[in-house]
């Protein structure tokens, strides 16, 4: 829903935090949103009301975005302040999140394309009403460090090196036999571990999104990641998600992480 | 991205091209590994063929090893990340 070209650099741009079933443009006073814009505002578009803020243009171009990607921090100030009206807007009226970066030249082009997706935004809101959404991370314990073969720790000395022993190569196969196949019995329990979990709360849950599985630049080399997912639940069921993680962590033996509940931004459809 | 932007160390570009190259002969390496021990299992080579190509890859390994060293490659960079595919090498 992006829509941005080269522009003046002092020129203002208007950024949407999300579309709310309000009655009425209420006020935001409290909210702070992005510190480098003006304040919050309830912009009518139809039916419905888009939360928006007036904001520098020269702040918010492909430029600057791409380089607060490569700054954690910076892009986690702009997540951050981004989530924090979502919640505000989510915490009183029904409300459809719109992704970070939703930004439209000015308010009659927001206006006219955010009326353009009504039907979208009706059916968003009716899908996730009484609904939150759950995260769901499944950890597996890392695999034991394999021993360095014998003939490895022998080839210190480079110098030195001979032809191995007969026999050797027959025990180097073995123990890369040995390496392969438990591995692949991890690969499957992992994978039937994953299962299970996800069974278990699809069985609860209105909706689900398998996301990418994070690698051990984020999880850390300690652990590794089986499953990541989110689930869309209904707020009367939410008690019954503690006690199934629980009981999931003792007949899997996994680790288990259940985040919630959050405004379900991965259940609005697609933009 | 802009241009102005790109990160052009030269050192840094010899290295990740030396992993790339490194990564790709120890995919053929570990290809060829998975082969031999699948062979075994068929049970079509004699104690002796087994011997000696576990042999020859036993040094090939020992020589990759020394190669990472030499460039300065750590092991767990021999490995692309292929997306929602994971990654090229089994990672542990």
């Amino acid at each position: 829903m992006r829509e941005w070209g080269s522009d003046s650099s002092d020129a203002a741009a208007l950024y949407v935090f999300a579309v709310c079933d309000a009655p009425d443009p209420a006020l935001f006073a409290d909210v702070p949103g992005f510190a480098v814009g003006g304040p919050l505002r309830g912009l009518r578009c139809g039916e419905l009301t888009a939360v928006v803020q007036t904001v520098p243009a020269a702040d918010f171009t492909d430029e600057a975005w791409q380089a607060r990607m490569s700054d954690r921090g910076e892009l986690e100030r702009y997540a951050r302040a981004h989530h924090h009206v979502v919640s505000a807007a989510a915490a009183l009226w029904r409300t459809v999140p719109l992704p970070l970066a939703t930004l439209y030249h000015g308010e009659d082009r927001a206006r006219q394309a955010l009326i353009a997706e009504t039907e979208r935004f009706r059916a968003a809101l009716k899908r996730t009403a009484d609904h939150a959404e759950w995260g769901v991370k499944v950890y597996a314990a890392p695999p034991p460090t394999d021993e360095p073969s014998p003939a490895l720790r022998a080839s210190g000395s480079p110098a030195g090196r001979s032809r191995p022993v007969p026999g050797a190569g027959l025990a180097y196969l073995d123990r890369k036999r040995g390496i392969q196949a438990r591995r692949e019995r991890r690969h499957e329990e992992s994978l039937r571990v994953a299962d299970t979990v996800d069974a278990a709360f699809r069985n609860v849950a209105a909706e689900v999104r398998r996301l990418r599985l994070h690698g051990p630049e984020l999880t850390g080399t300690s652990r590794l990641q089986i499953l990541n997912a989110t689930y869309l639940m209904a707020e009367n069921r939410a008690d019954e998600l503690a006690p199934l993680v629980r009981e999931l962590r003792e007949r899997t033996g996994a680790e288990i992480e259940l985040s919630g509940p959050w405004v379900p931004y991965s259940f609005i459809g697609e933009v | 991205m802009t241009t102005s932007r790109l990160d052009v160390d030269s050192d840094r570009l010899g290295h990740d091209l030396v992993a790339l190259v490194l990564t790709v002969v120890e995919l053929l390496r570990q290809l060829m590994e998975r082969q031999a021990i699948r062979r075994i299992d068929q049970g079509d080579l004699s104690d002796r063929q087994i011997d000696e190509i576990g042999t020859t890859l036993m040094l090939l390994d020992e020589r990759m090893m020394e190669l990472c060293e030499q460039h300065g490659v750590r092991p767990e960079e021999l490995n692309l990340d292929l997306g929602p595919l994971g990654t090229l090498l089994p990672r542990d």
